[in-house]
């Protein structure tokens, strides 16, 4: 087989804008890049070397608009975290600080648990079925987390400060540990975190706010630890494509954490529960029976 | 409780071991690696980068903590 046949260019358009809206979403992005090659008929195959080259580029690129689009939040988070450490103390008074540590023991476990069980997970569950299950277990969770949350406080602070005195330490840690389930396909990273900080008191709106806070040092460095591979041999005959889908990513993830920072403000998960739950179902039966 | 030098002491320790651990995994192949070190396997070169970096960074979140313990005590607002 000729390499650059591996992935087409239309199939590179798709999977791009897939990955890019699917990433934020609370649906499971590696769900749906396992269930939808083979719903389409295409010889493409989660574990093969070349797909997961291929999809580091989507990666980074959801991380740098991600990245991006919070600049100012980051840039105020990096001067608290500065501060902090010159001071060596965490004030309540500086939620820029708080949140900022409060990332970073988000991100520990998840990156402890994501390099150390990503490949073996990934391996387990890879096949379109099995994905297909985890994505309707994903709509319960969602569903559960809504039916599960408590009420959060209504204040007149600025987001930020609203999450960096609801979520506690533990509370951080937990809702971190909670993007691992997201290794395995069909389960949501962005769904597992936004219900962990429903469930610790954030409303809608600043449990998705803190969700790609979170999801960005992950993402991102993920996808910079992999990056030499796409360099590499395993990068021959997907490099062209790879770009081409990492601009695709890009351009929708963008649209996808706008229209979801705003949709969050009034609305909730139930939609996605809904759609997770029926998706995986109506594919299960599918994949069963074909 | 931030004179608490016992658990600074543990958390300083604890640093130095992970990271001394992280370079090991760096620096070693899974065949050189001491028996007890989870990814140990005979006869594979293969290097856990990733299990190295895992360790490094829990090093410098135990130094983090540390650091952090042993900074100035707040001060209590006047009652």
């Amino acid at each position: 087989m000729i390499l650059s046949a591996l992935i087409s260019y239309p199939q590179a358009i798709v999977l791009g804008l897939l990955q890019g809206v699917s990433e934020l979403f609370p649906v499971s992005s590696l769900g749906h890049s396992v269930i939808l090659p083979k719903l389409l008929g295409w010889n493409i195959h989660q574990n093969d070397k070349y797909f997961l080259t291929f999809l580091i580029a989507t990666h980074l690129a959801t991380a740098i608009v991600l990245f991006l689009f919070f600049w100012q939040d980051w840039m105020r988070i990096f001067k608290g975290l500065g501060r902090s450490l010159r001071d060596r103390d965490i004030s309540p008074d500086d939620p820029d600080a708080r949140l900022g540590w409060l990332l970073i023991v988000g991100t520990i476990p998840a990156g402890i648990l994501g390099l150390t069980l990503q490949d073996s997970l990934r391996t387990i569950f890879a096949s379109p079925t099995s994905a297909a299950i985890f994505l309707m277990l994903n709509g319960l969770l969602l569903y559960g987390a809504e039916l599960l949350r408590r009420r959060a406080r209504v204040t007149a602070e600025e987001d930020d400060a609203r999450i960096a005195r609801t979520v506690s330490w533990r509370g951080s840690f937990l809702v971190g540990a909670a993007q691992a389930i997201a290794l395995i396909p069909g389960f949501s990273r962005s769904g597992a975190t936004i219900a962990g900080g429903l469930l610790v008191g954030l409303s809608h709106k600043d449990a998705a706010r803190f969700a790609f806070l979170l999801a960005t040092p992950i993402i991102g460095a993920a996808a910079v630890l992999k990056l030499p591979e796409l360099f590499g041999s395993a990068g021959d005959g997907v490099r062209g494509q790879a770009l081409v889908a990492a601009l695709c990513s890009g351009a929708a993830a963008f649209l996808a954490v706008k229209f979801l920072m705003r949709y969050f403000e009034t609305n909730t998960l139930m939609p996605f529960a809904i759609y997770c739950f029926g998706a995986g179902l109506a594919c299960t039966i599918w994949f069963g029976v074909s | 409780m931030r004179d608490d030098r016992l658990l600074v002491a543990l958390a300083v320790l604890l640093g130095i071991v992970l990271i001394a651990v992280g370079i090991v995994y760096l620096i070693e192949p899974a065949h050189s690696l001491p028996g007890f070190f989870p990814g140990h396997e005979a006869g594979s070169s293969h290097h856990h980068v990733k299990h190295g970096i895992a360790a490094f960074l829990v090093g410098l979140a135990c130094f983090a903590f540390a650091w952090f313990r042993t900074g100035p005590k707040r001060a209590t607002p006047a009652t």
